[in-house]
């Protein structure tokens, strides 16, 4: 399967996948085009039964991103894995907002949503999984990861889960934290400088994300993006 | 505190090395001076792969001498012969550093980014410990490999079973922080029959 890359949106974005269908979407906000300005984008996504969607987020620049993702799963055993990276610095901000709605059995969801934070940067993120009364034998996980890289970085998370079905398995799971001290010190005694060793646990902690992209070009490309705005991350 | 952890803080005295206050460098400056230290509780570090880890280690290590990093090819040769001597399997490159690793396979792996930089100075702190035989020999032969007349270890050990694979050149008993006895390999015999009370009672 081929995947589709979305460079810069804004405004609004719909995609409805039909029964059956499959796509996989990768979303890059380098910090220009749309970008560039405060920019929000609205993403309005629905699966039929079967469909199958995976979506991969790169915020590496810009001013003030703000994605809001609707995300509607309409019919059994459709899949849908969500998957993200923001890097801040500076004063930008960028925020994720999730609603994902289980609306049927069957269906499974996976988020998995990274920040690295630097500067005077902000990132929020605020993900909510509704399961509605019908939605048995739903599976579905959430996870937020913050790195802080600076003293005045911020990242404020808010995980949330709202189960009206009884035969479900639901997690969710965030964590804010900043780079391990022993890790850095064991590479620095072989000889790593600090700022290479931080780069490669920051380049680690983004790698969960990118080895989801599936087309091994594009994600060698998107690593390469990565690695070259971490250089840059004060 | 050799090795540079800021967890520590010198109040008193100097650590020379080759003419240089050692206490002045970074643990990164150390490491280019040519000082390793094997830990006895080595880090994992989930997501950075040991390949990946030694090629930005090596390849710093190069760029301080003013030498050209090495190619791919070059590298992983290089990678493969060194992991040899600690009969560590390819399998272990493409791995996160020391995670999921047992005790014995971490202590491999501290010897085998001994070969692989070469250090002037090596302090092997308690690398014996938690070793079983197998594991104990197959540590000591790669020492055993990499000493050459232009490098020292300083092994730090409770037992004398490290040194039937170890032969030291020379002893010392460390005492309350202090040297207490400086001697051949033959001490280490005598220790093992007598104790260490008769040197404790002859330093005071």
């Amino acid at each position: 399967m081929e995947v589709q890359l979305i460079t810069n949106p804004e405004g609004r974005l719909q995609m409805a996948l039909e029964a059956g269908a499959s796509a996989e979407y990768l979303v890059l906000q380098d910090g220009t085009g749309a970008a560039a300005r405060e920019c929000e984008v609205a993403y309005a996504i629905s699966l039929a039964e079967g469909a199958s969607l995976k979506m991969v987020f790169l915020s590496l620049g810009g001013t003030v991103l703000r994605n809001r993702l609707r995300v509607s799963l309409q019919g059994r055993h459709a899949a849908c894995d969500l998957a993200g990276i923001c890097l801040a610095d500076g004063r930008q901000e960028m925020d994720y907002d999730v609603l994902l709605t289980h609306e049927v059995p069957q269906c499974a969801s996976t988020q998995l949503f990274k920040n690295i934070v630097g500067g005077h940067g902000v990132t929020r993120f605020h993900g909510l999984i509704k399961v509605v009364p019908d939605a048995q034998q739903t599976e579905a996980y959430q996870a937020n990861h913050n790195l802080l890289a600076s003293d005045t970085a911020k990242a404020y998370t808010q995980p949330q889960l709202e189960i009206y079905a009884d035969d479900v398995k639901c997690s969710h799971g965030a964590t804010i934290g900043r780079l391990n001290p022993d890790e850095l010190f064991y590479m620095r005694s072989r000889g790593i400088p600090q700022a290479e060793a931080r780069l490669l646990q920051q380049l680690a902690f983004s790698y969960e994300v990118l080895e989801k992209i599936s087309s091994p070009e594009l994600r060698e490309k998107m690593q390469a993006l990565v690695e070259q705005r971490l250089r840059e991350l004060a | 505190m050799l090795a540079g952890r800021d967890t520590f803080t010198v109040t008193e005295g100097s650590v020379t090395y080759d003419g240089r206050d050692l206490l002045a460098l970074s643990p990164e400056e150390r490491s280019w001076a040519g000082v390793f230290l094997g830990f006895q509780y080595p880090v994992e570090i989930p997501g950075v792969s040991n390949v990946n880890f030694m090629k930005a280690a090596v390849n710093e290590q190069r760029r301080q001498r003013g030498l050209e990093p090495l190619s791919a090819g070059a590298f992983l040769k290089l990678m493969r012969e060194k992991m040899a001597y600690v009969e560590m399997d390819s399998s272990f490159s493409g791995r996160g550093v020391n995670v999921g690793f047992s005790g014995g396979e971490k202590k491999r792996n501290e010897i085998f980014q001994m070969a692989m930089l070469e250090p002037r100075l090596a302090i092997l702190d308690e690398t014996d410990s938690g070793l079983d035989v197998d594991a104990l020999r197959i540590v000591a032969t790669g020492v055993n490999q990499l000493k050459r007349p232009d490098n020292a270890f300083i092994v730090i050990t409770h037992y004398q079973r490290l040194l039937d694979y170890i032969v030291p050149d020379v002893i010392h008993v460390l005492y309350k922080g202090r040297i207490i006895k400086t001697a051949g390999k033959e001490l280490a015999l005598e220790i093992e029959q007598k104790g260490y009370d008769w040197l404790i009672q002859e330093s005071e």
